[in-house]
């Protein structure tokens, strides 16, 4: 087994680190706090050529393989600090961009992908609703075909990008009767009649990507918008939500990479009672496990893309990599405060950020309790 | 006369540059006879001024079409003046003009060059030359394989030469005005006049970094704590960057090397590039409101806080002290 | 109506990267080598001449081991049409580079060298001055703005300098040193790297150049300099008066 990256891969790790570096330096303190999106930043990374890693090069995305995306990812996460641009960008990348490459029709590859690989639109998608969130396809939304048009109505909520986004991939049932299989999927677009994502909802962490509930009203979407066929919702978005779950928390082993060397820094830095804090025991093991938590979580992400590149079916590497890695990231997070003590409840020292952005991986692209109940059905319990 | 070394001499067209001469103190290290080399045009009060400093001769290269420093007629006729002085050194010291000019001399002379040179020791029966790389963090001590040589010096490395009574003789070399290349037409030139000192000679400066926020403010706390101590402004490359201060302040690894007295750093964190301008500063005083800022390191004296509250205090007392 | 002009050759150093090199608490040494950042600017800034439309081709240039492609690439990356590499791996002086570059622009035959004014290992701000001494083309350094003129046949440079800035033109073909103000360089976006795997790398010999040089300075050791310590902290405005008239004797 070849751990080594290739001479190309490297290029693209290093030309990713330098770009976060320099062009994704701004203040997150004040965004965070006021819950701004950087629209500047999200362009950068589009035109650098973030959001079209997976897309194939016809669209104008850059065709490379899910090992070198995550990876990418991961180096991104490192360099830079903001972890709600990170998690629209992923959002984005997952939920609206996949389905499109693996389901769209030429002409809604066309029309689509060019502008969501190159920053100038923003995707998402929008299945949760206030009464189905891990029972997913108890969907409440409802599509009507009226001519060449489908009348979509209901509400979704907790769509991130809702309040910036070009276009959701929306998931409606058009005929309740049948249950998962009338699950269908439609790209929403905003200014679509009757389509009203602006309702903000604020969050714990994250709160640099905006989230919205999102509201249909007899909102008419034309027949050409649907994505993939009727009743073929479900299916599409189990695809897209196991390459969801096992990517989407890439960045954040950046983010431990980055919050595991600060601790190390200020251990040493800090001396208390004539020493360095890291020469105390306490202290040093925290900072021992986040390392190997560290290690495992970047070993499991860097074997799910892997995996994702050479197999169809990887929904328990993909359960188990972002199970692990949420419960990683949060308990770094935690830890990270503990050894900063005062200085890690304080705003301004940008280590309780981290915790507030790192609990709600426990909680989207599925709970950690339902990443729990999937591994231990696919380990034959 | 033949003379082991040959000396660049800059001037600015009214006065000799006094660092310029501090090369005269390390061809008095290497050894042997030296002459001085002035070119330009109008110079014999310059090239009097030069006689009281030993030298064997003092060849002046004075004709109009050298009236402005143009590297291309100015490394031909450096070349052709050591090669008629038989020197094997040629030296001079480090600023943007010998370092326009003398590499490409030395290409001429088809000779190596050393730039920056801050000590000349022996090593094993021959020179060897200490020069700082990678913006200061390193010195490095090197020899060269061929007997002629040209070399730049710091000047706050080897000091000003002190008088030396001997005789110099005063050689005017004959130019030849159209044998000079003409690819060159110096157009202008924007030169500040102060009644500061020079940057590089000043005992006492003022440094400010990209937190003075703003032309105004900078000029009157780093300029006002200039004026009252009698020095001379410096700034950082942020600073330069954002418009505060113009090119010519800038100090650090791509800007000028000081050696005051005393330096005083005002919101400057400490950027290794500007640490390698000024680590040879007798005593430097640093006030940032980062207790962690890298200046605090090298400072003789640091004080945390914020510069806009103490910068006019300190402008207080030293106005009582 | 007149025409770009032909070629701009771009020399450029592979170096070890200067903000890894910083990075508090380290060694000071890196292994990840960089363009260094003074010919990134010159490789912006003909990369921009090109984008008015004032140049055709741009071509890129190094001297090194095989592992320097990586740079190469960047360059590529960046926008460069095309790149050459001499496979030298030997540690030269800046007197051996410019005249192993020397025989590189007799036979490109562009009508601008454009380089950065000194390496950020080495500091010796040399290469660019001897190229233009052996070429016997007029030269401009330390240059933060380059116009052409009219019939492109002369560059107008503003040179940074101790006094201040001072303008020259200089007719082409030129060698022209960039200093930092010059530009801000793009970065290398992936889109860039993905195109630069389909430019050309030529890989030259000095032998198939038809150059032989030594290099004449040899390094015999590097050591940090002495560290200067850190001194005392004062509380107030005072205390430092104080200690800098009673103590350093300074005031």
């Amino acid at each position: 087994m070849d751990f080594a990256w290739s001479d190309q891969q490297r290029e693209l790790l290093d030309a990713v680190g330098r770009f976060a570096r320099e062009q994704l330096d701004y203040d997150v303190i004040e965004n965070d706090r006021k819950a701004t999106f950087s629209h500047e930043a999200w362009k950068k990374c589009g035109e650098f050529g973030i959001q079209g890693l997976l897309v194939p090069t016809e669209y104008g995305g850059l065709g490379q393989d899910p090992l070198t995306t995550v990876a990418v990812l991961e180096r991104l996460g490192y360099a830079c600090k903001d972890n709600g641009l990170l998690f629209s960008i992923n959002a984005h990348m997952w939920t609206a961009v996949s389905p499109l490459v693996n389901n769209g029709t030429e002409a809604q590859k066309q029309k689509f992908l060019p502008g969501l690989c190159n920053g100038t639109l923003i995707g998402g998608n929008a299945m949760s609703e206030p009464n189905s969130g891990s029972d997913a396809f108890a969907l409440a939304t409802t599509a009507t075909k009226q001519g060449d048009k489908y009348i979509l109505n209901g509400s979704k909520i907790f769509i991130t990008n809702g309040p910036v986004a070009d276009v959701l991939v929306v998931f409606a049932n058009v005929d309740k009767s049948r249950g998962a299989d009338g699950v269908t999927a439609f790209l929403v677009e905003k200014g679509m009649p009757g389509f009203d994502p602006s309702h903000k909802i604020e969050k714990m962490g994250v709160r640099t990507s905006p989230m919205s509930e999102v509201f249909f009203e007899n909102c008419e979407v034309p027949a050409e918008n649907l994505l993939g066929k009727e009743g073929g919702g479900a299916f599409l978005f189990t695809r897209s939500l196991t390459w969801e779950r096992g990517c989407i928390l890439a960045s954040a082993v950046g983010s431990m990479q980055r919050l595991l060397e600060k601790c190390i820094r200020y251990a040493n830095e800090r001396k208390q009672g004539g020493q360095s804090i890291g020469k105390f025991q306490q202290v040093a093991t925290k900072i021992v496990e986040m390392k190997l938590r560290v290690e495992s979580a970047r070993h499991m992400l860097y074997h799910f893309g892997w995996v994702a590149g050479h197999r169809k079916a990887v929904y328990l590497e993909a359960a188990m990599t972002k199970l692990h890695i949420a419960d990683a990231w949060v308990k770094c997070a935690e830890d990270a405060i503990q050894i900063h003590g005062g200085y890690g409840y304080m705003t301004e020292y940008e280590v309780e950020r981290e915790l507030r952005d790192a609990i709600g991986a426990k909680l989207y692209s599925g709970t950690s309790e339902i990443q729990r109940n999937i591994i231990a059905s696919l380990i034959g319990l | 006369m033949p003379a082991k070394n040959l000396i660049l001499i800059e001037h600015d067209r009214r006065q000799i540059k006094r660092p310029s001469l501090h090369a005269i103190t390390a061809a008095r290290q290497l050894g042997g006879d030296y002459a001085l080399l002035l070119l330009g045009q109008g110079l014999d009060e310059l090239a009097q001024s030069l006689v009281g400093y030993g030298a064997s001769t003092i060849f002046v290269a004075d004709d109009p079409a050298l009236a402005e420093p143009l590297a291309d007629r100015y490394a031909k006729v450096i070349a052709d003046a050591f090669r008629k002085s038989a020197a094997s050194a040629l030296i001079g010291t480090s600023s943007t003009f010998s370092k326009d000019v003398l590499p490409r001399a030395a290409a001429l002379l088809d000779v190596p060059m050393l730039t920056d040179v801050i000590a000349i020791e022996e090593y094993e029966g021959s020179l060897s030359y200490r020069r700082p790389i990678s913006a200061g963090s390193m010195l490095a001590t090197v020899q060269l394989s061929s007997e002629r040589r040209v070399l730049t010096i710091r000047a706050a490395a080897f000091g000003a030469p002190a008088s030396d009574p001997a005789v110099s003789l005063v050689e005017k070399l004959t130019i030849d005005a159209a044998s000079l290349p003409n690819g060159m037409k110096f157009i202008s030139r924007e030169e500040r006049v102060s009644d500061r000192p020079d940057l590089t000679e000043a005992r006492v400066v003022i440094g400010g970094g990209r937190p003075l926020k703003d032309k105004e403010t900078f000029d009157r706390l780093v300029g006002g704590l200039a004026d009252l101590l009698g020095g001379a402004i410096g700034a950082t490359r942020a600073a330069v960057d954002t418009g505060l201060a113009p090119n010519d302040f800038q100090i650090g690894q791509t800007g000028k090397v000081i050696a005051p007295e005393l330096y005083i750093a005002l919101g400057i964190s400490g950027a290794i590039q500007h640490l390698a301008g000024i680590k040879d500063s007798r005593v430097i005083v640093a006030i940032n409101k980062d207790p962690d800022a890298p200046i605090f390191q090298m400072a003789t004296y640091g004080l945390v806080g914020d510069l806009h509250q103490l910068v006019p205090q300190l402008i207080e007392a030293v106005r009582n002290a | 109506m007149t025409q770009p002009i032909a070629k701009i050759l771009v020399p450029f150093k592979s170096v070890p990267d200067p903000y890894e090199a910083a990075a508090p608490g380290g060694t000071g040494a890196t292994a990840k080598s960089v363009i260094n950042p003074f010919d990134e600017i010159a490789i912006e800034e003909a990369l921009r001449i090109r984008e008015r439309g004032e140049a055709s081709e741009i071509v890129g240039l190094t001297i090194g081991a095989p592992a320097v492609d990586e740079q190469v690439r960047a360059a590529l990356a960046m926008g460069v049409d095309r790149a050459i590499r001499i496979d030298d791996a030997r540690a030269l002086d800046p007197y051996a580079v410019a005249r192993i570059l020397r025989t590189v622009v007799e036979k490109e035959a562009p009508q601008m060298v454009l380089m950065g004014k000194q390496a950020v290992d080495d500091d010796s701000n040399q290469v660019g001055q001897m190229l233009a001494g052996l070429l016997g083309w007029p030269q401009a350094t330390f240059v933060s703005r380059i116009e052409f003129l009219e019939d492109r046949i002369c560059a107008r440079c503003t040179r940074e300098t101790d006094a201040g800035l001072e303008v020259v033109d200089i007719t082409l073909p030129a060698v022209i040193t960039t200093d930092l103000r010059l530009n801000e360089p793009r970065y290398v976006s992936l889109p860039g790297l993905m195109k630069a795997r389909k430019k050309p790398i030529e890989v030259l010999t000095c032998a198939q150049l038809g150059v032989q040089v030594e290099p004449q300075t040899t390094t015999i050791s590097t050591a940090r300099p002495p560290k200067r310590s850190a001194g005392t902290r004062v509380e107030s405005v005072e205390e430092l008066v104080a200690k800098l008239k009673e103590e350093a004797k300074v005031l």
